[in-house]
């Protein structure tokens, strides 16, 4: 039986993986809000944010706020061209969804491919956003790059909400959301809505990857397994609101991580996935709801 | 052809397909500015695919002007910027938002500051008072009769000049129904331009100016309501 530190201390790596994958499943819900596309290349995203601010931050010697904003814009700037040139063609000519939904696999082992072809296969990773630390809390360490992820992460859910219920893009893309011939015959460009949203979602996904990176690494292979977690988060939390996606985030982080402690890394999957079935059984519309409101 | 710069609205020659299957044969019509147009006819007539085609929701062959202007090549979110605002079947509300929300995003191509938004809202808040009482309710939790008249509140806060409207009173009471039907009888005398689509004959002929009878997927008859004196006269174009 583990001790209540080791719970504890388990407690904080969940909240702060939870964090993570709770940005990732805001960026799938925005896109999937916006079109009822799954965009399979969302971990990808994570991938690039961590890739492209490691490259401006050994390349350019930039510090490392103004590296991660310009990684954060040009991976957004890659989520606008994913939707442009693989989304919006298939988008117009009425293919069916599962084509589309495909279509983003085929990008996310694109542009990993791409990646290791431009900037290697080598795992890297660059310090924390504050030197020192952790913060001591008795037996119990904090790192302080979890405060920055706390931090962050409550920061974009705020500002999200903010932009979906107060301002007019936020409310369009609600609107696409629920009915996009009416959102359409309102004057709403429903086709630029989409950009927003990939490049919104392409943009979480980048913050998560570099907030992420110092505290354990970014390589070509780590979309996959972030987006699939991030994926799971986002089925939790019901594809609704940004606080939705985060506390479908958090719940499973804390989930892997105790299940660490309690059986050992190996579980780690198989509890998250049980944990999945045991919520799509008794929450069939996630926890909040909005899966079911949508399909 | 020249264009046509005295009506609002000119279709020529609107066709459609659902796939193989012609909805639409070739359609002419027009509306001029404030005039009150209804399309009536039976059910699977063509009357929703001839709005669509109109809207640009569906590809069609023809040619749609407004005042004028060709439309044809325009995309449906283009056409709200020019005036043209639709209330689809089934009202096509946002069911999750409120209804103040509803009404923010019909304002969402009125030119102008807030304060021009919210001088809209008080003229929508004049005729549908009710609205007013339920802002903050979402509009899935309102009665039908009140969907419809935020479906239409909703599109008149985008200032149209031609509003098209697709059966509004489906699935209405009576009284309801003439209750939302009068008000759009009352825009028009204002000057508004209406397109409507109905099948409750009865009620629209009180309020048109002219009639077109669509059967079949193509017009049989266009003409002033005055002469249709009876359901017998409609019928024997429905069915002709």
């Amino acid at each position: 039986m583990p001790s209540i530190v080791e719970l504890t201390q388990s407690l904080v790596t969940g909240v702060g993986i939870g964090l993570i994958y709770g940005l990732i499943a805001i960026g799938f819900s925005v896109i999937y809000n916006a079109s009822g596309i799954v965009n399979f290349a969302q971990g990808v995203f994570v991938m690039l944010g961590g890739m492209f601010a490691h490259s401006i931050l050994t390349r350019y010697g930039l510090p490392i706020w103004l590296s991660a904003i310009i990684a954060t814009i040009l991976v957004a700037a890659v989520g606008v061209l994913v939707q442009i040139f693989v989304i919006n063609p298939r988008w117009r000519r009425n293919a069916p969804l599962f084509a589309i939904i495909l279509a983003t696999l085929a990008v996310q082992l694109l542009i990993e491919q791409i990646v290791i072809l431009t900037l290697g296969d080598q795992p890297r990773t660059y310090p924390e956003f504050t030197s020192g630390g952790p913060l001591k809390l008795g037996p119990i360490a904090i790192p302080y790059q979890l405060f920055w992820v706390l931090g962050v992460g409550a920061i974009l859910v705020f500002a999200l909400t903010q932009f979906f219920n107060r301002t007019p893009m936020g409310r369009a893309l609600r609107a696409c959301a629920q009915n996009r011939e009416a959102a359409a015959l309102l004057g709403i460009p429903v086709e630029r809505m989409l950009i927003v949203a990939f490049a919104l979602s392409a943009g979480l996904g980048a913050i998560a990857g570099i907030l992420i990176t110092p505290t354990q690494y970014t390589a070509y292979l780590i979309g996959t397994p972030f987006g699939i977690n991030g994926f799971i988060a986002a089925i939790i939390g019901g594809f609704g609101s940004p606080v939705a996606g985060l506390v479908g985030g958090i719940f499973l982080g804390i989930t892997q991580s105790e299940a660490i402690v309690f059986f050992g890394a190996g579980f780690r999957n198989i509890i998250s996935l049980s944990l999945l079935l045991i919520v799509l059984m008794f929450f069939p519309k996630g926890l909040f709801g909005g899966f079911a409101k949508k399909a | 052809m020249a264009a046509d710069t005295t009506n609002l609205l000119t279709v020529r020659d609107l066709a459609a397909h659902y796939g193989h299957i012609e909805a639409l044969r070739p359609t002419s019509l027009n509306g001029g500015p404030g005039e009150f147009v209804t399309i009536l006819g039976p059910n699977g007539a063509g009357k929703t695919t001839l709005l669509r085609a109109i809207t640009r929701l569906i590809p069609s062959s023809g040619k749609v002007e407004f005042k004028g202007q060709d439309v044809t090549k325009f995309k449906t979110n283009e056409l709200a910027g020019l005036g043209i605002i639709m209330v689809m079947e089934g009202r096509g509300l946002f069911s999750d938002m409120s209804v103040k929300e509803n009404l923010q995003i019909g304002a969402y191509k009125l030119p102008g500051s807030q304060a021009d938004k919210d001088r809209q809202l008080d003229k929508v808040f004049t005729l549908f008072p009710r609205l007013k009482e339920r802002l903050t309710q979402t509009a899935s939790s309102m009665s039908g009769g009140e969907q419809q008249m935020l479906a239409v509140g909703r599109a008149l806060m985008a200032d149209p000049k031609l509003l098209i409207l697709d059966e509004p009173s489906l699935g209405l009471a009576p009284r309801v129904a003439t209750e939302i039907l009068s008000t759009l009888g009352s825009l028009n005398k204002e000057g508004l331009g209406i397109l409507l689509v109905e099948q409750k004959a009865p009620l629209a002929l009180k309020l048109a100016q002219r009639v077109y009878i669509l059967s079949s997927g193509s017009v049989r008859a266009e003409l002033p309501t005055h002469e249709i004196k009876s359901h017998h006269d409609l019928a024997k174009y429905y069915f002709a």
